[in-house]
């Protein structure tokens, strides 16, 4: 089992109405490695990315996340964390609170965790006591990130992590991705930044490479 | 400095207008009004009796504490109604479009200062009637008959001209909005007061000509503010105009889409954006979400205390045939336990934060159920406490009838909190009355179809016999076996959101 990879995608066909979208798409992502699709918009990233995570499914074809097919299950979710989709924030809950909870659901200690730490290199250590909804659209992404990052997890999907974040920014979560990386995580993400994808340590592939199949060194 | 001309409100009203009807079809605006006033006569003519009780019964039936009790609760309710409605708004298009033109701020706010005074005057001349139907003396002096309703008008007016101070002033709205609170509150104690002691009913002599002149009086007062309010129209806050278009577009949107949720939502929205929080640690030893909950609920101290106060409410009902002081109870269980549940209703409709989590959703919802069964068990054992030692029951450990009961309200509100928007994909059902999307009705049901699991409780309520321990064994145990009875039907160990995937 030691050679099975953490993402393994095949024959994926995903068509919305009449137009196809992932004509025979095929991938793999071997544990421990970093992938970026790249591909100008509409190609498909987010959609493969979505059945990567169980969250769209496909017309046709097989994925396997760590050796099984990706569900709603816990186990799944406890090894797999995404922000392929937006959260609706609790209500009532500060940002940290939310940090902390998330962290407290999967055992973490708060503090040793690194909550206060992940918020200031987020930059979100001055809005620590305030609600989610009233950030800015990138300090929700960047707390959106911060979370999933600070969660225990084997496979990170991040559909174009850079997004709404600074130049600062960019390169503060490209380091924290590429620590993610070194430390035996498994990261497939989309991006459009070149330089951000390879300052995280991530293997970029295109989406037109992957109409056969593609593998990805780690 | 540029000069900007300002364009003639009026006019542009007029284009718009024009602009509008002419890709109308022809004969729609006669269409509506035909029916509408043929759904005004239908259901007039369906509820004419009930109306009647409400508003003019046939003999006075309320004494003056209920009468006093009323007109409090009117002012506070009719207030805080106007505060979360504007008073002053736009519509979202008009919001968007005429807010931000070179146009008059008073001629573009005129109008709806004008619907407001019209909606005001309204309520408070159907409210006169009310008291005066339920409270006065008969037969009534004419003059004073006619009178009490302009004067529930012209109060009605006064409290719009208050919202409306309320709205442009920069501190002392949420004073208001207190005080207000605190009238509407007062009124319900007076209501349950009135039901406890036997009040004395209105003297029976009419002090003639005191009426005339306080209305006169009144009259002249909402006269001189309603003219200070108008020259003073444009000085509105324009981020207080885009509130209530926003209001206003969202109450369209519920009752075009019969999707409550969005105005509670909306207003749950609200209520954090204004509200000063500081982190806490979450409690280590409780389950993590139970935790959670606790802490939100700890964080609405006034919701709780309304929630407390309205354990008092069923009293109103005690002299109400038994099975619907039963009803009553269980349901207000229900609105107890639905204090926590603001959590679970973000789980339901976006299940991307319980996925971070991890949880699995037999966790989750077990988790969630704690801090609502507290709350259900206590308003229940408080309301049934109180109404047994009113007199209103039959002797026995009522207060361990309402413990209980407490799963109960539990599961109803955590049903209720997980069963997400109207389904208007169902098929509409053809009636008498008409075309009928069955959707609401069927959302309206989820969470109290539960109630029924306190069946044990109600049929010893509606019977009026003694309450045994053997009765209260019996509703522990059928609240218990019902409460994991759904936790194991709706929630599974391998599943993490909390509805299966169709």
């Amino acid at each position: 089992m030691v050679d099975q990879p953490a993402v393994d995608a095949s024959g994926l066909y995903v068509s919305y109405g009449s137009t196809p979208v992932l004509i025979d798409v095929a991938l793999q992502v071997p544990i421990g490695a970093g992938v970026c699709v790249t591909g100008e918009n509409g190609i498909g990233k987010s959609t493969l990315l979505r059945c990567i995570s169980s969250l769209q499914r496909p017309d046709q074809g097989r994925i396997r996340v760590f050796g099984n097919s990706p569900g709603s299950t816990p186990e799944f979710w406890r090894q797999v964390a995404t922000t392929v989709e937006p959260p609706t924030w609790y209500p009532g809950l500060t940002v940290r609170e939310h940090a902390e909870l998330v962290c407290r659901a999967h055992g973490q200690d708060p503090d040793e965790a690194g909550v206060d730490a992940a918020l200031e290199s987020f930059g979100l250590a001055g809005h620590a006591d305030a609600i989610p909804p009233s950030l800015s659209s990138g300090q929700k992404q960047r707390l959106t990130l911060a979370i999933t990052l600070l969660r225990p997890s084997s496979l990170l999907i991040l559909d174009e992590p850079e997004q709404r974040l600074d130049h600062q920014g960019r390169e503060s979560v490209a380091a924290m991705l590429s620590q993610y990386v070194s430390n035996g995580g498994t990261l497939l993400m989309a991006s459009h930044d070149d330089v951000f994808s390879a300052a995280s340590g991530a293997r970029i592939i295109t989406m037109e490479s992957l109409a056969t199949p593609a593998t990805a060194a780690p | 400095m540029t000069t900007i001309q300002q364009t003639d409100f009026g006019t542009l009203r007029r284009w718009v207008r024009r602009t509008q009807s002419e890709h109308r079809e022809r004969g729609a605006t006669a269409g509506n009004i035909y029916f509408t006033v043929l759904f005004i006569a239908v259901v007039g003519g369906m509820l004419h009796r009930q109306l009647a009780v409400i508003f003019w019964p046939t003999g006075p039936n309320a004494s003056e504490l209920a009468g006093t009790a009323l007109v409090l609760a009117g002012v506070g309710g009719l207030f805080l109604a106007l505060r979360r409605l504007g008073p002053l708004g736009l519509s979202r298009p008009a919001a968007s479009w005429f807010l931000t033109a070179p146009v008059s701020r008073r001629r573009l706010l005129t109008p709806s200062l004008r619907l407001a005074a019209i909606g005001a005057g309204v309520a408070g001349a159907l409210y006169g009637v009310a008291v005066v139907g339920h409270v006065a003396v008969r037969p009534l002096p004419g003059a004073e008959g006619a009178l009490l309703p302009v004067a529930g008008a012209l109060l009605g007016i006064l409290i719009l001209l208050a919202a409306l101070a309320a709205q442009s002033g920069p501190t002392w709205g949420g004073g208001a909005d207190n005080l207000a609170g605190l009238l509407l509150a007062a009124g319900l104690a007076g209501f349950v007061l009135d039901s406890v002691v036997d009040a004395p009913r209105a003297a029976a002599s009419w002090p003639t000509g005191a009426v005339g002149i306080a209305t006169a009086a009144l009259a002249l007062v909402v006269v001189a503010l309603l003219a200070v309010a108008v020259t003073r129209l444009a000085g509105t806050p324009n981020d207080r105009i885009l509130e209530a278009a926003k209001t206003a577009g969202t109450l369209l949107d519920a009752a075009f889409g019969v999707e409550p949720s969005f105005v509670t939502d909306m207003l749950e929205r609200r209520y954090w954006a204004n509200r000063r929080l500081r982190s806490t640690r979450l409690w280590g030893r409780l389950p993590i979400l139970t935790g959670q909950d606790l802490l939100l609920v700890l964080r609405r101290p006034r919701r709780l205390a309304w929630i407390a106060g309205a354990a008092a409410l069923p009293a109103l009902l005690g002299h109400a045939p038994g099975w619907l002081l039963a009803a009553a109870v269980l349901i207000g269980g229900m609105i107890a336990g639905g204090v926590s549940t603001g959590n679970v209703r973000t789980d339901a409709g976006n299940p991307v934060l319980l996925r971070l989590l991890g949880l699995d959703s037999r966790s989750a919802v077990t988790q969630r159920l704690w801090v609502p069964t507290l709350l259900a068990g206590l308003w229940y054992a408080a309301t049934l406490a109180m109404l047994d030692a009113l007199g209103d029951l039959p002797a026995g450990p009522w207060w361990a009838l309402g413990i209980a009961l407490a799963p109960v309200g539990a599961v109803a509100a955590i049903r209720k909190a997980r069963a997400g928007f109207v389904r208007n994909e169902l098929l509409p059902l053809d009636t008498p009355m008409g075309t009928l999307s069955p959707g609401p009705l069927v959302n309206s049901v989820i969470g109290p179809d539960v109630l029924l699991l306190g069946l044990p409780a109600l049929m010893q309520i509606a019977q009026g016999h003694p309450l045994s321990w053997t009765t209260v064994l019996v509703q522990a145990v059928v609240s218990v076996v019902g409460a994991r009875a759904y936790i194991s039907g709706t929630t599974a160990h391998d599943r993490v959101e909390l509805t299966a995937a169709r």
